[in-house]
């Protein structure tokens, strides 16, 4: 008989044997990974959602009157001299009031009695896409508050604010999760392996005596790690796809979400999820083994 | 009653100066110097507590020696470890006083787990348990969980894992304790199979009817130490 043969017909006596304590592991497997990649998936796409605001990104700068000529060139001067920029656009009044005006689509009516240059004219400067950290746009909007003629700067200061606060406490949500995912996977699946240590002892100390190998004995037990990893992560993963489908069914139509495009992972992410996983598992199982298993 | 086969080449088992202590300070076994040839059948006899299944363990591995020297196959086999270790047990058949069967599987599986080990091909090991069941009378036992059979029929079991793998040498501990007279005979009967096939058969026993009449050595073991050896052209 092959070894892998003789090999599988043990796991699946060990599985069949203690089919009550791997389900359990199997469910808490699955449950930590799929906490995991919750968070992570909601990390991911907070990120991407990040860029794509990032990518809108203008600053405006208000100013008390319009500049001449000359003037908008020294002003582009020194807006460069704090970093390069994508674009600096100047808007005058009349270019603001026929933007707003337009905003306003049929309710333009409402601007009839007012002047055409009551909206101040402002510079637009869309930076870099390197320049994408809170500080570095604080600092930026700064510099620009201090140009002459400066009235004031706006970027959505608070929301940008809120949305960066957001995503840091999903990273460190992403990283918590992350370690239950690490200590719960490879105690549990440690806990098991332990469990079938003890209740095969006499049949363990049997096989040594009729001159099972190492390999014989270690191998179930090291694929049991790799089959609880590759079955609970494909679980987990699985669960956070359908829940995914649900929720993006279920939320589809008119409103803030739809204005963002939620993914799921990668392929490639999901093979690494589950691989992480499986190693988790044998590392686990390694650990028991090295610990309980006297051969 | 059991034939003395011929026996040759280098020993099978070697020892020399040994002992076993067991903590506090209990001397199972002292100063045992003993050879026993490829192929011989060997008897220990000796009162319970003799130290005649500390030495199949000793020779068997399950237990090191306090002192001493123990070679099995030309290997010193308290220094094996590893693969090494295992390809040599593959080739010793031990019946156990206390069986160590496993009471949850059945009489077939527990005798194929040591031809298992050795990744024997499926249909050789079938073919096998089933010849050895039929020999021992056994063979509507052959899916009764062994936890379920009467000492006797795990006795059986047992010798038919020790001698399934068609080792070189069977380390048997009172084989016939709980058999009738014919259930013996069947016994005596497989052990002598086995030893013509040329396996080194070492047998503890108390049972005076396996070795009365036989030509093979017998050592007496008294309080650990070795009382007399008699019989054969070795003693």
């Amino acid at each position: 008989m092959s070894f892998w043969l003789t090999v599988l017909r043990q796991v699946g006596r060990n599985l069949r044997q203690t089919w009550m304590s791997q389900i359990m592991t199997l469910l808490t497997v699955s449950l930590s990974v799929l906490i995991f990649t919750l968070f992570y998936l909601i990390y991911a796409n907070m990120l991407n959602v990040g860029d794509q605001l990032g990518d809108e990104l203008r600053l405006i700068v208000y100013l008390e009157d319009e500049p001449v000529p000359e003037m908008q060139e020294q002003l582009k001067n020194k807006i460069k001299s704090f970093d390069e920029v994508e674009e600096i656009r100047f808007v005058s009044r009349e270019e603001a009031y026929e933007e707003f005006s337009s905003q306003l689509g049929n309710d333009k009516d409402v601007l009839e009695d007012m002047p055409r240059d009551f909206l101040p004219p402002s510079i637009e400067v869309t930076p870099l896409k390197t320049l994408r950290s809170l500080n570095q746009i604080k600092l930026f909007s700064g510099y620009l508050a201090k140009l002459p003629g400066t009235l004031k700067v706006q970027y959505g200061e608070d929301w940008m604010e809120r949305f960066y606060h957001f995503t840091r406490l999903l990273s460190i949500v992403v990283l918590l999760s992350g370690s239950l995912l690490i200590l719960t996977t490879v105690f549990m699946v440690a806990y098991t392996i332990r469990l079938t240590i003890m209740g095969r002892q006499d049949e363990l100390e049997l096989l040594k005596l009729v001159g099972a190998t190492n390999n014989y004995i270690r191998t179930p037990f090291l694929l049991e790690g790799f089959l609880q990893g590759f079955l609970g992560s494909t679980l987990g993963v699985s669960a956070l796809y359908f829940l995914f489908c649900w929720i993006t069914e279920r939320f589809t139509g008119p409103g803030f979400l739809n204005l963002i495009e939620f993914t799921f992972f990668p392929p490639l992410t999901v093979l690494s999820i589950i691989a992480v996983s499986i190693l988790l598992c044998t590392v686990g199982s390694h650990t028991s083994m090295r610990k309980y298993l006297r051969i | 009653m059991i034939e003395q086969p011929p026996a040759n080449g280098s020993p099978m088992v070697e020892m020399i100066k040994v002992s076993k202590r067991y903590p506090p300070d209990i001397t199972a076994l002292s100063n045992i110097s003993l050879t026993i040839a490829r192929g011989e059948m060997f008897f220990i006899i000796g009162r319970s507590g003799a130290g005649k299944t500390t030495l199949l363990k000793l020779i068997s591995s399950m237990e090191p020696p306090t002192n001493g020297l123990i070679e099995v196959s030309g290997h010193q086999i308290h220094k094996l470890r590893g693969a090494k270790l295992s390809r040599l047990r593959q080739k010793i058949g031990v019946a156990y006083q206390d069986f160590k069967l496993l009471t949850d599987r059945t009489a077939a599986e527990n005798i194929a787990i040591s031809m298992e080990v050795s990744y024997k091909k499926p249909q050789i090991i079938r073919n096998r348990v089933r010849a050895l069941l039929e020999q021992l009378d056994l063979a509507d036992k052959h899916d009764s969980i062994t936890g379920e059979l009467s000492r006797g029929e795990q006795q059986r079991v047992t010798l038919a894992r020790a001698v399934a793998n068609s080792p070189t040498m069977v380390l048997v501990d009172e084989p016939t304790g709980n058999l009738d007279a014919d259930t013996t005979e069947r016994v005596v009967k497989l052990l002598n199979n086995s030893h013509k096939s040329g396996a080194t058969v070492v047998i503890a026993t108390h049972d005076t009817s396996l070795y009365h009449n036989s030509s093979c050595r017998i050592m007496e073991l008294k309080g650990g130490a070795i009382h007399a050896i008699e019989g054969g052209d070795r003693a």
